[in-house]
């Protein structure tokens, strides 16, 4: 059974519209939704929370309407990508307050609240005030109170940002091993990489539109196809005109150009994947070592230009 | 969710949200400039003091000391008019008012702004509750600083009368107290229902209080203001006390001058009744706003 049903939703914001026509299903594990900055990612997460009504469609979780049903919200813990603290509340304060609204009693609540933190990492400063945390922090504290009274769906928006890679790879083990425990997770992004990690899922959303849906191999076979850039900085630079030469003879390699005086060279190919797969073993034969290589394009902005071109895929 | 429910679950989620809006209001600036103005009274009162202590007159009569002006008036009957004039401005009025908006803003307006109001809203926690716990805190704290103020203030103006005075005009800072925890009732219920709905709270909670409260008190269809009913509870008390008040001084009359003052008792409960209304009507905002 689909824990999280959209049929046809879209969204308006007076003129401004935030999803349209999105139809998904989600189902127990995790699922990734990923798009840039004003995608949509957010607004399908407000309507599952029953923060926003859709304007148009249906929506249902665990098969009720989330903007009506209180009882849901004993089910649904959310991790939003912004700040929502009372400062000059201790961690254990403000999670046990909200344990406090899911009807735990006082004891109860700061026992459940205190073991969340600790399982988080936060035992040593669990008890100051809010106002003095770190970014790493905060988003732990709001993992913590999102998390502690065992919710069977998690909303996750952006909940990698700003952390440190301890805190990222915490979190990971964390929802991977909530996932494991049967819990319907849906995780926002703007990173593939971070997503890729935790799911075969993924949901592509942009301009409101569900772009892609499907599992992380297929969405990254279509990266593949995409022409991308790739800067290479040899560590002696008088390899840079070899280098380029060598390269230029390959036929997926479509052209090339050569930065002498920022001592790079930048290739354009169609095939990413036989690029990182050949170029290694080129500079092997031909005893060229490289400093960097680097893709601005490697990223998911390719893949939606080109999927917002009209390809749709699912 | 049922009321009974909602009622079981107070003691618990009260007391946190008490605490975390009594120290927001009580360390926001503004409260801090509008304390240090409540304070210029108290800072008149000292100077009526110092007036009247060289040219008043003490007579020992049974035993208590009791002061009287130059011109042999009771010195208290004199000093409690200033009492009740400035406290209608300060404690009870203007400066009062501009508090309640400040607190409203702060209990209501800055949940949405700190989102933590969307995260209130994820969880199982019924809109009234949100609302009435805000509510009661900005209540609790508001007749408190009031309350002391008032007293304080109190006695500031009446010390030139001595204890004599202080005691025997106790009745009317019972009034003051009064009136203030009514108007806070009824008025800080509608301004936190304000910023429930209005994104710019200060100024629509103003026009309110001006255009609604001010202009309409004065016309015979006041009973449709909160003013009219803490009015007419000022003028019945006074009379119950003795004072030489007219219905008129307090604008309780229609354009026939005829007397349409609201009985007390009646007065207080339609404020209480205004109070829980705008409960619901707030809430009902908190439960329909979209984020």
């Amino acid at each position: 059974m689909n824990t999280i049903h959209f049929e046809q939703v879209t969204k308006n914001y007076g003129k401004v519209q935030g999803i349209s026509n999105v139809t998904l299903s989600l189902e127990p594990g995790v699922t990734g939704i990923l798009g840039p900055n004003g995608a949509g990612k957010s607004t399908t997460m407000k309507v599952i929370l029953g923060l926003t009504r859709p304007s148009i469609g249906t929506v249902s979780v665990n098969g009720v309407n989330p903007f009506d049903d209180l009882e849901l919200r004993k089910n649904i813990g959310f991790v939003p990508e912004y700040d929502c603290f009372y400062e000059h509340m201790s961690a254990v304060e403000y999670v046990s307050y909200f344990l406090m609204i899911h009807d735990f009693n006082k004891e109860e609540s700061i026992d459940m609240a205190q073991n969340s933190l600790r399982e988080l990492g936060l035992q040593d400063s669990m008890h100051r005030k809010i106002r003095t945390y770190s970014r790493g922090m905060r988003q732990k504290t709001k993992v913590a109170r999102a998390t502690a009274f065992n919710p069977q769906i998690l909303v996750l928006d952006e909940p990698f940002q700003g952390a440190d890679p301890t805190t990222r790879h915490l979190l990971m083990e964390k929802i991977k091993s909530w996932s494991d425990e049967g819990k319907t997770i849906l995780i926002s992004s703007h990173i593939l990489h971070d997503v890729e990690y935790l799911t075969d899922n993924i949901i592509l959303i942009n301009n409101g539109r569900v772009l892609a849906s499907g599992n992380r191999h297929e969405i990254r076979k279509l990266m593949s196809n995409i022409p991308i850039q790739i800067k290479v900085s040899p560590i002696d630079k008088k390899q840079l005109r070899p280098l380029i030469k060598r390269m230029l003879d390959e036929k997926w390699i479509t052209a090339g150009r050569l930065l002498e005086s920022e001592g790079e060279i930048i290739l354009e190919t169609n095939e990413s994947e036989k690029f990182y797969t050949k170029f290694p073993q080129i500079l092997e034969n031909e005893k060229i070592i490289v400093e960097r290589i680097v893709s601005d394009d490697d990223t998911l902005d390719s893949l939606y230009s080109k999927l917002v071109e009209g390809k749709q895929w699912k | 969710m049922e009321i009974s429910k909602m009622f079981k679950r107070f003691p618990t989620l009260f007391p946190p949200i008490f605490k975390d809006c009594s120290y927001r209001l009580v360390t926001n600036k503004l409260t801090w400039v509008l304390v240090a103005i409540l304070m210029l009274p108290c800072a008149l009162g000292l100077l009526v003091y110092y007036e009247y202590s060289d040219d008043r007159i003490s007579e020992e009569i049974d035993g208590e000391k009791i002061y009287f002006t130059s011109s042999g008036e009771l010195l208290h009957e004199d000093l409690r008019d200033i009492f009740l004039d400035l406290s209608q401005f300060f404690g009870i009025g203007f400066i009062a008012l501009l508090l309640g908006i400040m607190f409203s803003s702060e209990l209501i307006s800055e949940e949405y702004n700190l989102k933590t109001m969307q995260i209130l809203r994820t969880s199982p926690i019924h809109p009234i509750e949100i609302f009435t716990y805000r509510y009661i805190s900005g209540l609790i704290t508001g007749i408190a600083l009031l309350g002391l103020y008032s007293t304080i203030f109190y006695i500031i103006v009446m010390m030139g009368s001595g204890i004599h005075g202080i005691l025997e005009e106790i009745g009317l800072l019972a009034l003051v107290i009064k009136i203030v925890i009514l108007n806070w009732i009824g008025f800080l219920s509608i301004f936190c229902a304000i910023n429930v709905y209005f994104e710019r709270p200060y100024l629509i909670c103003f026009i309110y209080w001006l255009f609604w409260e001010q202009i309409i008190s004065g016309q015979n269809y006041q009973q449709l203001t909160l003013t009219h009913y803490i009015n007419s509870i000022i003028y019945d008390s006074l009379i119950e006390m003795g004072w030489i008040v007219t219905a008129d001084d307090y604008g309780l009359v229609n354009s026939n001058n005829d007397t349409i003052a609201t009985d007390p008792l009646l007065s207080a409960l339609i404020i209480i009744i205004i109070g829980i209304l705008f409960i619901f009507i707030g809430s009902r905002g908190i439960a329909s706003k979209q984020f």
